[in-house]
């Protein structure tokens, strides 16, 4: 399991302070509390907290200089995404390109020429996907695309684009189903991804619902989510189903095991 | 993976016409990756699309038959890297050489050798599965009288080893209906060759410089018809041969590349027969599908046998006997009565055991789920309550005038419940298989 | 036409364990066995690196043993009763890369040796030989953790190889090969996620697993081989895979298993060809099978036997 720590999002009011304050204490709270769980990457979104590149540059720098984690650079600001490719040190992920033309001409080349990873979200100008079969026009259009273009399997996800159980309860299976179908898309298959935290949004019971969904979603053929990683019983969730899945191998402590593995990295 | 929506949608009309009852020809093409539908729910597939698909759906390694009737040898169709993720299909043939310029006298004893090259593990029948006639430098007619003789004094399928198709043909002439594998078809002679193939309808292996040849090879043979072919992996180096089966099978079964998708045969080299061996337990472990060897002494062949027995046994299906009484020779009613786990092996091994002894006895069996006689105690498969069931259950006080019954030594801990609670007077029996016999002749008294 | 790439890249490499340490290094062997450190599965040269060949050990035990039979007794009946010699004669003579002394002596059912007589068994294998060693106790817990603390002791610098901890019994062990330097063989009864478990053990005791060696329980050819077999490829996939409680290097004991069945020791069944061949080919066989499942280091008895595998070994690391 690919885990992307959500936590560094200018949505959150604490990391609005940091950025405004130019206080990186906050900011680098977050890198450590986040690696120290096991994420795999750092996703870094300014929000809509500023415009101003070097804000993003700022971010990136302060994360970069605390852990070796590398970054999800979360943006759809072109020029945000050129200037961390710069910066970046550990091979990051490009978060992300939707199935619109324009922007699949712009990142795909970036991603191919630096050899990174590039997270496809099934959205376009038709606007958010609404049922399976939209789901999977998008993803075949991104994968087509990208491949063609060069860039391997292993280096594209692909996300369905989860709606919240809350307002768009139906479209819960529906996800389910594109995942699954997203799998035979292509052998080998690109990665699948999701941005876990929209499933509960506003809810009561986020973590129970983030949770389930995740487990049901490894089920269906998930393997990356970026999520509240510092959930404990999240990620253990995950490495459970994993293990279920025959992913691991077993032994009474597999989640320490799971914690000591060595999990390959793209870029490795 | 068989057949991806992409794979599968480059061959659909890409109208999204609707006529399938799906919105769009991808979301057609993910219902058939999901073997959901069939392709003909679409009535606009071109025929060209229809046969790429259907070659598509094909298994990836072909499956190819050497001999004919009952004594017909299958090899390919393999579909994993390793047993443990399902297992292998189809055993290694083991192939033994015999050299066209032998004497008549040696020629009839080593065939006869050969013959006798057979055995009985574990409840089952191993031998050598192929004869394959070298040619040195006799005449056409010199190698066809030695693939006849060979032909009459055996069973086995043959092989017919020439670079030549002129002494293939002789051979051929008098072994076709056997439908031996014809070795082999090269760069320079593969023409003739797949004639002759095609002729007789006799599968047909694939000699090449490197794996690129062969797979031209390949294709170019297959546009004349003939598909039943066995591809040559010879190294020139032992590390060679290993890792271009490796290529193969991984070149097969993960890029589906047909060109490759077929089995293999490998030969061993040198004089050493340590060496021999080593050669061939290699290839059988690792993904190939004939191995030719040299000698017929049972000590070079029996190992081999043995490797092939164990790694392609079902890892999925407990190696299991049914648990019942099991007489061994001519019992009486003062026959020893030996109690056991249904664990193949085991048992295999104990009645092996007592048939050395020459003593006939009883075996008693007890469902332990395939487990031995360790691990059953220790997974709790067995106990001195499930023995004492058991042998009430199979009624073993009918059969016998005394009340003695003998227990493996490794669980000596089961006599006291045994006979507090059953009523047995139980004897301590040998820990290690290999003492039965002894036990037997010597501790084993009946005290009715 | 072209072939697709079919190389893989694996995550991790398996760990490098070196076994004996010189004068320099704080022992006094002349020289070190040092195993593992593939990047890929056994003997694919072209997609990865096999730094270092598997090591043979030849085994001696600290009395005369009783079972053996006549073709392979006969080549140590001049010395089996003194380990050093046995041991010096496992080396000089037949090429072992390491000597493997097994305390069978010390076994409570049999002779019930006392850890001053193991002691001192390990001190003379130590003097007669310069290559590195492997301490096997008796198999009994209560017996081994109270012999074993002086053979440690003994040989404290050596970097010698013991055995064994299992899931049960592994405290006294991983305090002495931290203590006095030397390193561990792990063992599980053919059991892929209890091996895993040892080693998750060792390493919360502290144990670096990195000094950790899997042994999976071996089976003769014939006798249970492929159950270990597949949990070799199964560990040795997921160690490769990124699973460092199963990217150790592999230990097979091959001697031990091999001359208890019928084939190797029986000489009166004609139809399976002259024992004097068989005894030690079946001894190879096993060996050359576990060879390509990932085995690192190979315990054998027979002199033919090591002989024949090691020349063999020269053939499958032979890269272009």
């Amino acid at each position: 399991m690919i885990f992307i720590g959500e936590r560094i999002n200018g949505g959150f009011k604490d990391i609005v302070k940091a950025i405004k304050e130019k206080d990186k204490d906050i900011i680098k709270k977050w890198a450590i509390r986040q690696t120290r769980a096991g994420a795999d990457y750092i996703d870094v979104n300014i929000g809509a907290v500023s415009n101003k590149v070097k804000d993003y540059i700022w971010m990136i720098e302060t994360v970069q200089e605390t852990v070796p984690t590398p970054i999800s650079i979360d943006t759809n600001k072109l020029e945000f995404v050129k200037e961390a490719l710069k910066l970046c040190q550990k091979t990051p992920l490009i978060n992300s390109t939707t199935a619109h033309d324009e922007r699949l001409d712009q990142l795909v080349p970036l991603a191919v020429e630096h050899e990174v990873g590039l997270i496809g979200v099934c959205m376009d100008e038709k606007g958010s996907p609404q049922d399976v079969n939209r789901r999977v026009e998008l993803a075949a259009k991104i994968f087509t695309h990208a491949v063609e273009k060069g860039l391997p399997p292993e280096r594209l996800f692909l996300d369905p684009v989860i709606m919240p159980l809350k307002f768009l309860q139906p479209q819960a299976a529906d996800v389910l189903e594109a995942i699954r179908q997203f799998k035979l898309l292509s052998d080998p298959p690109p990665h699948i991804g999701v941005g876990l935290s929209n499933i509960s949004s506003q809810t009561i019971e986020s973590r129970l619902i983030n949770r389930t969904f995740l487990v049901m979603a490894i089920e269906a053929g998930l393997d990356a989510a970026i999520c509240d990683v510092t959930d404990t019983e999240l990620v253990n969730a995950a490495i459970t189903a994993e293990l279920i899945k025959g992913e691991h191998i077993y032994s009474d402590s597999f989640i320490k095991a799971y914690q000591a593995a060595k999990k390959p990295r793209i870029g490795d | 993976m068989a057949l991806t929506g992409l794979g599968i949608y480059k061959h659909l009309p890409k109208t999204n016409c609707g006529d399938c009852n799906f919105p769009t020809c991808m979301a057609f093409a993910m219902q058939l990756a999901a073997k959901k539908v069939s392709l003909d729910q679409c009535p606009h597939v071109s025929d060209e699309g229809k046969a790429a698909l259907a070659e598509a759906s094909a298994p990836p390694m072909k499956l190819v038959k050497i001999g004919k009737n009952s004594h017909e040898l299958l090899i390919g169709q393999e579909t994993v890297l390793f047993r443990h993720q399902e297992k292998f299909h189809h055993p290694t043939g083991i192939a033994v050489k015999v050299k066209d310029d032998l004497a008549e006298e040696e020629l009839a004893n080593r065939i006869e050798a050969i013959n006798n090259l057979h055995f009985v593990r574990v409840g089952e029948e191993i031998g050598v599965d192929l004869i394959a006639v070298e040619h040195s430098s006799t005449s056409p007619q010199g190698y066809a009288r030695v693939v006849k003789k060979v032909k009459e004094m055996s069973d086995l399928p043959l092989v017919l080893l020439s670079p030549d198709p002129k002494i293939a043909e002789a051979g051929l002439e008098v072994s076709a209906e056997r439908r031996p594998l014809i070795y082999a078809a090269t760069g320079k002679n593969w023409q003739q060759m797949a004639s002759l193939a095609r002729k007789h309808s006799s599968p047909l292996a694939l000699k090449g410089e490197n794996l690129e040849e062969l797979a031209d090879l390949t294709q170019q043979i297959k546009k004349l018809g003939v598909d039943d072919l066995v591809l040559s992996v010879d190294g020139p180096r032992v590390a060679d041969t290993l890792q271009d089966l490796t290529r193969i099978r991984r070149l097969t079964l993960s890029k589906t590349f047909r060109p490759l998708g077929y089995p293999t045969i490998a030969f061993v080299t040198g004089k050493d027969p340590f060496q021999q061996v080593g050669q061939a337990a290699t290839y059988i472990c690792k993904y190939g599908s004939i191995v030719v060897m040299e000698g017929t002494e049972p000590w070079k062949i029996l190992p081999l046998l043995t490797i092939r027995q164990n790694i392609y046994t079902d890892p999925q299906v407990p190696n299991a006997v049914e648990a019942k009484l099991y007489e061994i020779g001519e019992v009486t009613s003062h026959s020893p009565v030996l109690v056991t786990t249904n664990f193949s092996l085991t048992y295999f091994t104990v009645e092996g055991e007592i048939e050395n002894s020459k003593i006939p006895t009883y075996i008693s069996v007890v469902e332990t789920e395939g487990l031995g006689v360790l691990n059953a105690y220790a997974g709790d498969k067995w106990s001195a309550e499930k023995i004492g069931k058991t042998l009430e259950e199979q009624k073993i006080k009918e059969r016998i005038n005394h009340n003695s019954v003998i227990i493996p030594g490794l669980v000596a801990v089961f006599r006291a419940e045994l006979e507090e609670d059953f009523g047995w007077k139980v004897l301590i029996g040998p820990e290690e298989a290999a003492r039965i016999p002894s036990f037997l002749k010597n501790e084993w008294k009946v005290t009715s | 036409m072209l072939i697709p790439e079919v190389r893989q890249k694996w995550a991790n490499p398996i760990n490098t364990i070196t076994i004996g340490a010189t004068p320099e290094e704080g022992g006094t062997r002349t020289r070190t066995v040092t195993v593992g450190g593939s990047t890929t599965l056994p003997f694919l040269h072209f997609e990865g690196k096999i730094p270092h060949r598997p090591a043979l050990a030849m085994e001696v035990q600290d009395i005369t043993p009783k079972d053996w039979p006549e073709i392979l007794g006969e080549h140590f009946s001049d010395v089996w009763d003194d380990p050093g010699r046995w041991a010096k004669k496992c080396v000089d003579k037949f090429g072992a890369d390491l000597v493997c002394l097994r305390l069978a002596g010390c076994d409570p059912d049999g002779e019930n040796k006392s850890p001053d007589e193991a002691a001192v068994a390990v001190k003379s294998v130590l003097e007669a030989v310069g290559v590195p060693l492997i301490v096997w106790g008796c198999g009994d817990n209560d017996k081994d953790n109270e012999v074993l603390p002086q053979c440690s002791e003994i040989s404290a610098g050596e970097r010698s190889l013991f055995g064994s901890i299992t899931e049960d019994n592994y405290k006294t062990l991983v305090a002495l090969c931290k203590a006095d330097g030397h390193k561990l063989i792990a063992e599980s009864p053919v059991d892929i996620n209890i091996a895993k478990q040892v080693n998750v053990l060792a390493t919360d005791l502290g144990l670096d697993p990195k000094d950790i060696v899997i042994y999976p329980t071996s089976g003769a050819l014939g006798y249970g081989m492929e159950y270990v077999y597949s949990i070799m490829e199964r560990g040795r996939i997921a160690g490769l895979d990124g699973d460092t409680m199963w990217a150790m290097p592999i230990l097979c004991d091959i001697g031990k298993e091999v001359w208890k069945v019928k084939e190797a020791v029986s000489d009166e069944i004609a139809e399976w060809g002259d024992q004097s061949q068989r005894g030690p080919l079946w001894e190879a066989t096993t060996a050359y099978v576990y060879l390509l499942a990932g085995a690192d280091i190979l315990i054998m008895r027979h002199p033919k036997a090591v002989s024949e595998v090691k020349k063999y070994l020269e053939k499958l690391i032979e890269s272009k």
